[in-house]
C-alpha cells in the first residue's frame, strides 16, 4: 500500500495540534518558567531579581521545610503498602461473593471515592470531632480515653492517611478485582483437588499471579501521595497547619499566604526532583522483579 | 401636562437605574456578628434603592481571607471594599494592599479625627496617611453561665462569677466547677486553634505589663517570662482538668452554648449567638464580663474592625463616592452594630444614652479602659508573621505537650529567623 | 471432600459472606452518618449520646444552603468546568492518541516520551507558574482559568494509543482500498468502534474534574466563581455551631457524583479500571 506521507504529516500535525498547544502552554512552559522563578527573589506575581542559589541554600535549616519533608515521607509510608493491602483484603472478600450482594458490597467499598475531598473531610471531621463525634462517644463506651485526632502531631498524619486509605482504595480495589478475574478457574479447581489450603492457594497461586497489578497499584499510590495536599489542607483548617506542613502544602504557603514566589518556586523544584527520582527507582524495580520471575 | 410629568419622572428613575453602583463586599464575619452585618447591609440597600447595592460575601476568617485578599489584589480583582483587622494595617500598607483615604474622602464621609478615639484612629494610620475607617474595637471576654454557677453558689450578688481578682482565686472558682459532678468543663478554651489563643495569651502578657516587641526586637529582658508566666497559667487548667483541651473554635462555642462548658472566653462577637439562642428559648441564662484578673492588673487584647479600600481595581468616581457612603453610613448606624457584642468606633455613637444602656455591652465596658493592641508592625496583626510563629506553640503547650519554657524558646527562635 | 468438610466449608463461607456485608456496611457507616446529621437540628446533633435517628427531623439546613448561599451558581461552575475539562481532556487526547497510534510523521516518538515522561511529572508542583501564568492572561475568576490547567492526563492518551493499536490493520488497509479519506478512517471506523472506551475515559475524567481541590481553590478568588468542592469549605461561616448547615452542603455537594456513579454502577467501574490501562 502506498501511503502519501506529505498529506500523512499533514494530518498527523493537525490532529495532535491541540494537545501539542496545550501542553506547550500549561505543561512544558510552567515546567520551565518553575526552575528560573526558583532563582528569583520575586513574588506571587510579578518580576524578582536573580539571587543565585540562595532560595535553595536556605532550604536545609528551614524548619518548616524540615516539616513538610519528613510529613510527607511519613504519609507516603502511611498510605501507600497499608492502603494496598487494605483493597487486596477488600478485593479477596468481594470476589468470592457473587450477584446482588457483590454489587451491593462492593457499591458500599466504592461509595467514598466518588465524592469529592471537600465531603470526605466534612464526614470525618465530623465523625472524629473530638467532643462531639460519633467515634468519641464509642469510645467512651468502651471506657477509652477520647483522642483528638485532628489536633495532635501524633494522631494528625495516620489519621488522614486512615482516612486518605478510606477515601481512595475503592479505586485499587477495583484493579484487584479485575486482576483476580482474569486468572483462569481451572487452576483454583485443580488447587483444590489437591486439598491444597486456602494460605498455600493465596500465597502460592493468587499472590504471584496478581503481582502486576499489585506493582500497578502501588506505583500509582505512590505517585498520587508524594502530591498529597488537600486533606492534609482541609483537616488543618482551625487547627495547626505549620506542624502539618507537607509538601505542597508548604509551597502553597510560601506562594500564596507569605506571597513569595520565588523561594515557593525552590520548594517545587525539590519535590518535581524527588517525585522524578523516585519514579525512575520504582521504574527500574518494577523491570528487576518482572526479570526475576 | 400630567402626561408630561410622568414621562420625566420614568425618565428620572430610569436614570437613576443605570446610575445604580454596585458595590462588591467582602468581610470575615462569619459569627453572629455576620448575621447582623448582613442585616445592615440590607438595610443600607433598602435606604439606597436605586443608587448603591451592596454585593456582599463572608469568607473564611483569617490567613483564608487575607491570602485571598493578597491574590486577588495581586492579579487586580479586588473587591471594592472589604473589612480588615486594624492590627494588620502597618502589614497591608509594606504590602501595598490598601489605597489611601485621603482627607478630601474623610470630608466626603462627614467623618474625622474628632470622631474615634486616639489610639483607634492611629491604628489606621501609617507615616501621617490614613488607610481605613474604623468601625469597631473587639476585645474578648468571660461568658458565663448563670444558672450553673448560681447553683454552684459561685455568682456575687451582681451577678458575676465569683473569683475574679486573682489567679488563685479564678483558680478556686474553676476547682469548684470541676468538683461539682455534673459539670464536664469549668472554661469552654478553644485549645486546638493556636491563632484564636494569642488573643488570650498577649492580655495574660498585658496583665503583666509584658512587651511583644521592643525597639524591634521581640521578647526582649524579662518579657520571655512574662510569656511564659502567661502559657503556664493556661497549661495548670489543663492540667488539672480545668479546661477543655483540644477544642477548636465551633466546639467551644458549642460546648458553652450546650451547657457543657460553664464559662468561656470568647470574642464580643459571640453576644449575638447568644442573644439570639435565648430569645429562641435554647439558652440558659447568661452573662458576660471583663477578664479576671490572673496578674497584676486588668488588661485586655483587642483589635478593631476597619473597612478598607483594597488597591487592584480601578474603580470609576461614582464607584469611588459609592464605597464611601458605604462606610460613612455603617458608621453613623453602628449603634445597630454594638448588638453584635462590639464597641463601636464611633465617639458620637458611644455618647448616645441608647448605646449605654445596652446589654450586656455594659457590664463589660469597663475593660475599655484596659485594652492593649498589638505592636505596631508589619511583623504583627491577624495571620500575620508574630501571629503565625506564636500560634504554633500555643496548641502543644495548651494541651500540655510542651513545657511553657522551651515553648518560649522555639518561638523566640523563630520569630529572630523570620 | 468429604461431606463434612464441604458442609464446613459452607458453614464458614456464609460466616465469612455475613463478616464481610458487616464491614461493608461499617465502611459506608460515616457516610450514613454525615447524612443523619445534616438532618437534626444544630442543638441535637451536639447532643452528647448517639442518635442513629433525628428526634427532630428537620430540612432546614438544606433550605438555608439553597436560598442563603451560592450554591446554585456553583453547581453550574462546576458542571460547566467539567464538562469543558472533559471534553477537551478526551478530545485532544483521543485524536493525539489515534495519531501517534497510526499515524508516521516527525516528532512522534519525541512526542510519545514527553507524554510517558509528562506522567510522572505531579502538576501541583505548577501552581505557582499556573497562577502567574492564567494571571497574565487574565483568566482567574473564569471557567477557562479553572479549566485550562487542568487538562493534562497523559494516562488519557496512552490508553486511547493502546486502543487504537490493537484495531486489525485489516480494517485501514480495506478502507484504503475504497479511497477513503483519512478522516473517515478517523470518525467512520475508528471512533464508532471505540465508542465504549470514549465514554468510559470521559467518565473518569468528569469525576476527576468534579472532585478537583487544589487548582479551583486557587484559581478563583470571587465566590460567584467557585466550584461546589471548594464553596463549601469556603464561604461558610468560621465562627459559631453550623455542624449540620456544613453537613448538608457536603450532602449537596456530594449527590450528584453519588447518584451518577449508583445509576451507572458498572459502566463507572469498568471506567476506572480503564483509566488505569487494565481492560476490566
Amino acid at each position: 500500500m502506498l501511503r502519501n506521507t506529505k498529506k500523512e504529516w499533514l494530518i498527523a500535525y493537525i490532529l495532535i495540534a491541540p494537545f501539542v498547544a496545550i501542553y506547550a502552554l500549561i505543561f512544558v512552559y510552567p515546567t520551565i518558567d518553575m526552575f528560573f522563578l526558583s532563582f528569583q527573589d520575586a513574588p506571587l506575581v510579578g518580576a524578582g531579581d536573580f539571587v543565585g542559589i540562595e532560595n535553595y541554600e536556605r532550604l536545609p535549616r528551614d524548619r518548616r521545610f524540615g516539616t513538610a519533608f519528613w510529613n510527607t515521607a511519613y504519609f507516603v509510608a502511611l498510605t501507600v503498602i497499608p492502603g494496598t493491602f487494605v483493597a487486596l483484603a477488600i478485593s479477596m472478600a468481594v470476589t468470592r461473593l457473587s450477584g446482588r450482594t457483590q454489587a451491593l458490597v462492593l457499591a458500599l467499598f466504592f461509595l467514598p471515592y466518588i465524592l469529592p475531598v471537600s465531603v470526605v473531610f466534612r464526614i470525618w471531621d465530623w465523625a472524629l470531632n473530638f467532643q462531639f463525634g460519633i467515634a468519641m462517644h464509642v469510645l467512651d463506651a468502651f471506657g477509652m480515653d477520647r483522642i483528638p485526632v485532628f489536633k495532635t502531631t501524633t494522631w494528625f498524619m495516620p489519621a488522614v492517611a486512615f482516612v486518605t486509605i478510606w477515601w481512595t482504595c475503592g479505586f485499587s480495589v477495583l484493579l484487584f478485582l479485575a486482576g483476580l478475574r482474569a486468572i483462569p478457574q481451572e487452576i483454583y479447581e485443580a488447587a483444590a483437588l489437591d486439598n491444597t489450603s486456602r494460605w498455600r492457594m493465596f500465597r502460592h497461586v493468587t499472590w504471584p499471579l496478581l503481582w502486576p497489578i499489585t506493582g500497578l497499584v502501588l506505583t500509582i499510590q505512590l505517585i498520587l501521595q508524594l502530591k498529597i495536599f488537600d486533606q492534609v489542607y482541609l483537616f488543618s483548617q482551625g487547627g495547626r497547619p505549620n506542624d502539618n506542613l507537607v509538601m505542597v502544602y508548604y509551597i502553597f504557603q510560601r506562594a500564596f499566604v507569605n506571597n513569595q514566589g520565588g523561594r515557593a518556586a525552590a520548594i517545587a523544584v525539590v519535590l518535581f526532583i524527588m517525585v522524578i527520582v523516585i519514579s525512575v527507582i520504582n521504574f527500574q524495580l518494577t523491570r528487576l522483579s518482572e526479570r526475576r520471575k | 401636562m400630567k402626561k408630561f410629568i410622568a414621562i420625566a419622572a420614568a425618565a428620572m428613575v430610569g436614570a437613576a437605574a443605570q446610575a445604580q453602583e454596585t458595590v462588591v463586599w467582602w468581610d470575615f464575619l462569619g459569627g453572629g456578628d455576620g448575621v447582623r452585618m448582613k442585616q445592615m447591609i440590607a438595610d443600607f440597600n433598602d435606604a439606597h434603592a436605586g443608587e448603591i447595592v451592596i454585593d456582599g460575601t463572608t469568607l473564611d476568617w483569617g490567613v483564608p481571607f487575607y491570602t485571598k485578599v493578597q491574590t486577588s489584589v495581586a492579579v487586580g480583582e479586588a473587591p471594592d471594599i472589604m473589612t480588615y483587622h486594624a492590627s494588620r494595617i502597618p502589614l497591608a500598607v509594606d504590602q501595598g494592599l490598601l489605597q489611601e483615604l485621603t482627607p478630601a474622602d474623610f470630608d466626603a464621609m462627614g467623618l474625622g479625627q474628632d470622631d474615634f478615639a486616639p489610639s483607634i484612629w492611629d491604628a489606621v494610620s501609617a507615616d501621617g496617611k490614613q488607610y481605613g475607617v474604623p468601625i469597631d474595637t473587639h476585645p474578648i471576654v468571660l461568658y458565663y453561665n448563670k444558672d450553673i454557677l448560681g447553683e454552684a453558689g459561685l455568682l456575687t450578688d451582681d451577678g458575676l462569677p465569683v473569683g475574679l481578682g486573682s489567679r488563685a482565686e479564678f483558680t478556686a472558682t474553676l476547682q469548684a466547677l470541676k468538683d461539682n459532678s455534673d459539670v464536664t468543663f469549668p472554661l469552654g478554651s478553644v485549645t486546638a486553634d493556636g491563632n484564636f489563643m494569642f488573643r488570650t495569651i498577649y492580655s495574660l502578657m498585658g496583665q503583666q505589663d509584658g512587651e511583644l516587641m521592643t525597639d524591634g526586637a521581640f521578647l526582649v529582658g524579662d518579657n520571655a517570662t512574662k510569656l511564659e508566666n502567661a502559657l503556664a497559667v493556661l497549661q495548670e487548667w489543663t492540667n488539672e482538668g480545668l479546661q477543655s483541651t483540644y477544642t477548636d473554635y465551633p466546639a467551644t462555642v458549642a460546648l458553652f452554648t450546650s451547657g457543657e462548658a460553664v464559662m468561656m472566653i470568647n470574642g464580643v462577637w459571640e453576644v449575638p449567638t447568644m442573644v439570639d439562642l435565648e430569645a429562641e428559648g435554647n439558652l440558659f441564662e447568661w452573662g458576660a464580663v471583663e477578664l479576671p484578673v490572673i496578674f497584676d492588673h486588668a488588661s485586655t487584647y483587642s483589635d478593631s474592625h476597619v473597612f478598607a479600600i483594597p488597591e487592584g481595581n480601578d474603580m470609576s468616581p461614582e464607584k469611588r463616592a459609592a464605597v464611601l457612603e458605604v462606610m460613612s453610613w455603617i458608621s453613623k448606624n453602628s449603634l445597630f452594630w454594638a448588638t453584635a457584642g462590639h464597641i463601636p468606633a464611633n465617639n458620637n455613637i458611644t455618647a448616645m444614652d441608647a448605646y449605654k444602656a445596652m446589654e450586656p455591652n455594659a457590664t463589660y465596658s469597663s475593660l475599655t479602659a484596659n485594652m492593649i493592641y498589638d505592636p505596631k508592625t508589619p511583623m504583627a496583626g491577624v495571620a500575620g508573621p508574630i501571629f503565625d510563629v506564636m500560634s504554633t506553640y500555643f496548641v502543644p503547650t495548651l494541651n500540655g505537650e510542651m513545657e511553657p519554657s522551651e515553648a518560649v524558646e522555639e518561638i523566640i527562635y523563630e520569630l529572630n529567623d523570620m | 471432600m468429604t461431606p463434612t468438610t464441604i458442609r464446613r466449608i459452607n458453614w464458614m463461607g456464609g460466616a465469612f459472606t455475613i463478616l464481610t456485608v458487616l464491614i461493608a456496611v461499617l465502611w459506608a457507616f460515616p457516610i450514613y452518618w454525615g447524612i443523619i446529621s445534616s438532618l437534626k437540628p444544630e442543638n441535637e446533633v451536639v447532643r452528647p449520646y448517639i442518635e442513629l435517628w433525628p428526634d427532630t427531623l428537620t430540612f432546614e439546613h438544606y433550605w438555608f444552603a439553597l436560598t442563603q448561599t451560592q450554591i446554585g451558581k456553583w453547581y453550574i461552575n462546576s458542571i460547566a468546568t467539567s464538562v469543558g475539562v472533559t471534553v477537551l481532556t478526551v478530545s485532544t487526547s483521543l485524536f493525539a492518541g489515534y495519531a501517534i497510534s497510526q499515524l508516521r510523521f516527525p516528532g512522534r516518538r519525541v512526542l510519545w516520551w514527553l507524554i510517558l515522561a509528562s506522567f510522572m511529572v505531579p502538576t501541583q508542583v505548577l501552581i505557582i507558574n499556573h497562577f502567574v501564568l492564567m494571571a497574565n492572561m487574565s483568566l482567574l475568576n473564569s471557567w477557562a482559568g479553572i479549566i485550562l490547567p487542568q487538562l493534562i492526563h497523559p494516562v488519557i492518551v496512552i490508553v486511547f494509543k493502546q486502543f487504537f493499536d490493537q484495531v486489525p490493520k485489516d480494517f485501514r488497509e480495506a478502507a484504503a482500498m475504497d479511497n477513503a479519506s483519512e478522516w473517515a478512517v478517523l470518525f467512520k471506523i475508528y471512533i464508532p468502534m471505540n465508542w465504549g472506551v470514549i465514554t468510559a475515559l470521559s467518565i473518569v475524567t468528569f469525576i476527576w474534574a468534579w472532585n478537583a481541590f487544589l487548582w479551583p481553590f486557587l484559581a478563583v478568588t470571587k465566590t460567584e466563581m467557585m466550584t461546589i468542592t471548594v464553596g463549601i469549605t469556603q464561604v461558610f461561616d468560621a465562627f459559631g455551631v453550623y455542624y449540620a448547615r456544613q453537613l448538608s452542603a457536603a450532602v449537596l455537594a456530594g449527590f450528584p457524583v453519588a447518584l451518577v456513579y449508583l445509576v451507572f454502577q458498572r459502566r463507572v467501574t469498568q471506567a476506572i479500571t480503564l483509566s488505569a490501562g487494565i481492560k476490566g
